[in-house]
């Protein structure tokens, strides 16, 4: 096109999409922004979230099924043995390595480590991505008095057999 | 001249100062006084505008915009003018050392002296110029040779092709911003801002020039278009073209000297709609000042002179007066921030121009529009005064 005419179709083109465009900017001026301001408020997380782990120590029991499964040996864990009880020393998985794949998470017998739901997980330190996920060291707050009623009991258990016998019963039951 | 009164600051130091102070050291002053004052005036607007960009870009893009620093970060500008005071102030080697420093001087300079013709109020200004007008177009034109100076000091081919840019864009556009202008002179017959202003107290407060001549209203949209250009605001922000030229006229500058250009920047756009508010808009007038002046008389000031008894005369500040002068600079200002306002919607919303489409639009459309304009206008101004009988 040359001429008058598109030389007014220009002008009037010019100022109409303006307009159109303004309309549109100002429409998403008036909205309410989607910005999460995101360490005040976060986005609800999905119930099958995969995040940094946690685990129930009371229940686990320090069978290794989980560092077994662990496709990348990520998970390490270390505990001495009481009899029933466990010391624990420290159940660490390393954050460089784990992918959140939740391969650690099915064959637990006593389903005592789970994924949670915490993904901000920042340090300035490789070294404390290697995460202890211990609630506390050595053995449960309970576990001596545990130990010393199952102790007391079986003494108890002991001395009621002991007691049943019948005189110079020892020599029979040798 | 409109007023009774003379300069404002001029009146407040006499009122303040004993007699016995002679005038040699009460006007050199008030000059300093009035200065202090325009400097303190542009910086506080410059971070209020650029909070209010910030703020404006980021809602149209469905961000918040800065949220932090104080407030809806209201503080940020402050924060920001911290950090550029105490920057590194770095000249590039191989650059014209004194140019590069006497440039963004002479950037701010030339707009600071244009802003000697802002008028506050009817009774409160800087300076009550006859020329009003064409001192500012004159004056915030020498910004141009700073941008220019700084572009070829720079050493650097980003800074020259941005100053290049700027001077051939402010020489399209300085032509049809005089000519769209010349439409409202001619209805009012002043280039005097405060005059002006006063001519379009009628019809209730609003017989603002725009509607006056119906060559009013395209000469403002004229007037708008070319003052963005004029400006370097998108679509026109040729001579600095982020995507294009770095940052264009100041990719070599920092800190303080950078937010030199910067407060040239948007002290341009406060002055460009400014003159858009006044000339164009009503200035001070809306019903209210109407409404107040009905209540207040035809031009209450807010100095009142008082002849004691004894011969000598005592200055008080006139309450009602105070308030008409209040709401007068109050209704200036929300005027010009909407053109401010306009100004950043348009950036937000427009992509920049071609070199060529920018030169196009100068020429070909707003030159050529704009004399229309003025021929339309001034018959019909002629035909209103009877056909110069």
């Amino acid at each position: 096109m040359a001429g008058p005419r598109s030389y007014i179709f220009n002008v009037v083109n010019t100022l109409k999409t303006t307009l159109v465009g303004m309309r549109i900017t100002g429409k998403y001026l008036m909205r309410k922004p989607i910005t999460v301001q995101y360490p005040d408020e976060r986005m609800p997380i999905p119930d099958r979230f995969r995040g940094i782990h946690y685990l129930e120590q009371e229940k686990c029991i320090d069978c290794l099924v989980c560092a077994r499964a662990c496709p990348i040996d990520c998970i390490e864990m270390e505990a001495v043995r009481h009899g029933k009880e466990l010391e624990w020393i420290s159940f660490t998985l390393d954050y460089q390595k784990c992918m959140f794949c939740e391969l650690c998470v099915y064959p637990c017998p006593k389903d005592c480590i789970h994924m949670g739901t915490e993904y901000a997980f920042v340090s300035f330190d490789r070294g404390d991505f290697k995460h202890d996920l211990l609630s506390y060291q050595g053995m449960a707050p309970d576990a001596r008095e545990r130990m010393r009623e199952a102790d007391a009991k079986k003494r108890a258990a002991a001395a009621a057999k002991a007691a049943q016998l019948p005189p110079g019963g020892e020599a029979l039951g040798a | 001249m409109s007023t009774g009164e003379g300069n404002a600051f001029l009146d407040l130091l006499n009122a303040v100062l004993p007699a016995s102070v002679p005038s040699w050291i009460v006007v050199p002053s008030a000059a300093v006084l009035a200065i202090a004052v325009c400097v303190a005036l542009i910086s506080v607007n410059t971070m209020f505008s650029v909070w209010l960009e910030r703020k404006v870009a980021g809602h149209i893009q469905c961000r918040y915009g800065p949220m932090y620093t104080g407030w809806h970060g209201w503080l940020q500008s402050l924060a920001d003018a911290v950090k550029l005071l105490v920057k590194e102030d770095i000249v590039p080697r191989g650059a014209d050392r004194i140019l590069f420093v006497l440039a963004p001087a002479l950037a701010l300079a030339g707009i600071l002296g244009a802003m000697a013709a802002y008028p506050f109020a009817p009774h409160v200004f800087f300076a009550d110029i006859d020329l009003g007008l064409f001192l500012i177009l004159a004056l915030s034109s020498v910004t141009t040779i700073g941008i220019v100076m700084a572009g070829w000091a720079s050493n650097s081919k980003w800074s020259l092709l941005g100053a290049m840019r700027e001077a051939a864009q402010v020489i399209a556009y300085e032509v049809p911003l005089g000519l769209a202008l010349l439409v409202p002179v001619m209805i009012g017959g002043t280039l005097n801002l405060i005059e002006a202003s006063r001519l379009q107290s009628d019809w209730f407060g609003m017989g603002w020039f725009v509607f006056k001549n119906p060559f009013a209203l395209p000469a403002l949209a004229l007037f708008f278009t070319a003052a963005l250009a004029e400006t370097k605001r998108a679509p026109f922000d040729l001579p600095e073209a982020e995507s294009e030229l770095v940052a264009g006229f100041h990719t070599e500058y920092s800190g303080i000297r950078w937010s030199f250009f910067f407060m040239e920047e948007y002290t341009g756009m406060f002055l460009m709609s400014a003159i858009a508010a006044v000339f164009f808009l009503g200035g001070f007038e809306s019903p209210l000042t109407w409404g107040l002046r009905q209540s207040l008389g035809e031009d209450p000031g807010f100095l009142n002179h008082v002849v004691r008894a004894d011969g000598s005369t005592q200055t008080l500040i006139a309450i009602g007066g105070f308030v008409f002068q209040l709401v007068c600079a109050l209704t200036l200002i929300v005027k010009t921030m909407l053109g401010v306002f306009l100004m950043m919607w348009l950036r937000w919303t427009l992509p920049r121009l071609r070199v060529d489409q920018v030169m196009t639009m100068g020429y070909k459309y707003l030159t050529p529009l704009a004399l229309l304009c003025v021929l339309g206008g001034g018959l019909w101004e002629w035909a209103r005064a009877g056909w110069g009988s």
